[in-house]
């Protein structure tokens, strides 16, 4: 393992600078998306089936807690093949294509504005500023695959990968100052990276998946299996253990 | 008049603190909201920050309720000024209309907010709370019908139409909506109370066997329910009464009857009343449950 010096003016003039010029740009970037974020316009018919779907759901969880002929009369109401709701209501679905729908394509060139570019941007320049030299060291043993990735700028075939560059060590930043954010922004900040990634990946939470049949046909199936057990089967004598073991009053 | 401050000696911090707590467990003592609101927002309006606008809506909804529209008035000015066009700005000048009682005004601002926003599910309850006040409970249960047809998960709407149907006497409905809240929240006993005693109140056997059950329920979730715990004796002294029962369930329920009067004498002597009514009260109970075991079998 090569124990390396590193020349502590590395320390005052890369490692601070990169931390408080990640940090303040991601403040920027959150007061920036407030600025130019424009209030989302929510279908009536999206929330009403969402809330829909969200009923059943939750009747499949917590129907053991109705008798029995209320939680029959909920499921028919849902599943009975000629007038349920599941099986009646299909969705008139205009499949929303992102490239040709206009607010969809502001928005998500507003997302990359905001986000990707300083991103791309700021890394490029650190990359062009600070390159040459090793910045720091991670804690933890890395393997060879990671050293083109973590050590651009450094042509040094025997240097063990631990080390790593300038960049590296704003990417570390990014993500790392997450909860900084959230001390300072409060919760729900635009500033926080990874959780508009997130988003990306995991697609919309509130609003509707883009094809409400689908999602109708699958609570459809998994209500069609649920049974009814009643969990106020034995309340009373359940009630009365209960209270041999603590005082009531 | 001596100000809150002076009769309570407290800091204008501490009056904010307390508006903050009653807004966010929606405390609804308006008096007191006035009297520190108002204050709050006379005297000490410019260290409030941005709190100030938020403080105005509690205080000019408190003042609404004590008739008090110079100063729901001035807060709806203040408000109007700094948010123009903003739909809950709106919404408070169609609750001061209603305060005065001009229905017809309030509905047409209502619905303009409607046309604008369709989902805006807080002016449609006010439009039903308009027909509740003016009386016209039928036609108040049939928008809220139609309201939550469209928004199933607004559980303050079940509650809402739950006691207008009990008003109406209409309890198989409101068994119905408080089913919706049961299941929603199952681990509220309160719900499973009110559900059990609109059960009982319908009679019958069987449903007066559902209201024992979730009497008891209440009570696992909440074991000092008073309210319950009386259900639950009534419930199954008034099952066991009844000719059709029988004998296996009858003693069933004149032991549940017996445990439920054992509770309650607990709680009375634990709560330390020395009165002799009362005293006497547990010893009849238990006497009326030694009787109903003495009846001869009816078959």
């Amino acid at each position: 393992m090569a124990h390396l010096l590193l020349d502590s003016s590395i320390r005052l003039w890369v490692v601070l600078p990169i931390v408080f010029i990640t940090f303040f740009v991601g403040v920027l970037r959150h007061y920036i998306t407030q600025l130019i974020h424009n209030d989302k316009k929510v279908d009536l018919q999206q929330v009403s089936d969402s809330q829909v779907l969200l009923r059943s759901r939750i009747l499949r969880e917590n129907g053991k807690y109705l008798p029995k002929q209320s939680f029959a009369m909920r499921k028919h109401y849902f599943n009975n093949p000629e007038t349920g709701f599941f099986k009646k209501v299909k969705r008139k679905v205009i499949p929303k294509n992102p490239m040709t729908d206009p607010s969809t394509l502001m928005d998500m060139m507003k997302g990359n504005l905001t986000n990707v570019l300083p991103m791309i941007l700021i890394g490029g320049w650190i990359n062009w500023a600070f390159s040459g030299f090793v910045t720091t060291k991670v804690p933890f043993p890395l393997t060879l695959r990671f050293k083109p990735m973590l050590q651009r700028g450094i042509e040094l075939i025997s240097l063990d990968a631990s080390w790593v560059s300038s960049a590296s060590w704003y990417f570390l930043n990014v993500f790392g100052l997450r909860s900084m954010y959230t001390l300072i922004l409060g919760q729900d900040n635009a500033a926080d990276q990874s959780r508009i990634m997130q988003d990306q990946m995991t697609g919309a939470a509130m609003a509707m998946p883009p094809d409400p049949n689908k999602a109708f046909k699958s609570e459809w199936e998994s209500l069609e299996i649920v049974e009814h057990k009643w969990a106020l089967e034995n309340v009373e004598e359940e009630l009365m253990q209960l209270q041999y073991k603590t005082t009531l009053f | 008049m001596s100000s809150i401050s002076e009769l309570y000696d407290v800091c204008w911090e501490e009056m904010r603190d307390k508006l903050r707590k009653w807004r966010e467990e929606n405390y609804r003592n308006s008096e007191q909201i006035v009297d520190v609101g108002e204050e709050l927002i006379n005297e000490h309006a410019s260290k409030l920050g941005d709190d100030v606008w938020i403080i105005y809506e509690q205080v000019m909804i408190a003042a609404l309720d004590c008739s008090r529209d110079d100063l729901a008035w001035s807060c709806l000015q203040e408000l109007k000024r700094q948010f123009p066009d903003s739909h809950r700005v709106k919404r408070l000048a169609g609750m001061r209309l209603e305060a005065l009682e001009r229905y017809e005004d309030a509905n047409k601002l209502y619905d303009s907010i409607l046309q604008d926003d369709p989902t805006n599910t807080v002016t449609r309850k006010r439009k039903i709370s308009i027909l509740q006040a003016q009386g016209k409970s039928s036609e108040a249960i049939r928008e809220l019908n139609e309201y939550l047809e469209q928004f199933v998960g607004d559980q303050e709407a079940w509650h809402e139409l739950s006691e207008l149907y009990i008003n109406e006497h209409d309890y198989a409905k409101a068994a119905f909506c408080l089913e919706e809240l049961m299941m929603t929240n199952p681990h509220n006993h309160l719900y499973c109370e009110q559900y059990a005693e609109v059960k009982y109140t319908q009679g019958g056997l069987e449903n007066l066997e559902l209201a024992r059950k979730y009497f008891a329920q209440a009570l696992k979730l909440n074991n000092r329910n008073m309210r319950a715990l009386f259900g639950l004796y009534m419930s199954a002294s008034h099952i066991a009464a009844s000719p059709k029962v029988s004998a296996k369930v009858k003693k069933d329920n004149v032991k549940y009857a017996a445990w439920a009067t054992s509770q309650i004498s607990r709680a009375y002597q634990v709560r330390g009343t020395q009165e002799c009514t009362l005293g006497v009260f547990p010893v009849r109970l238990e006497d009326s449950c030694h009787t109903l075991l003495m009846e001869p079998p009816l078959l």
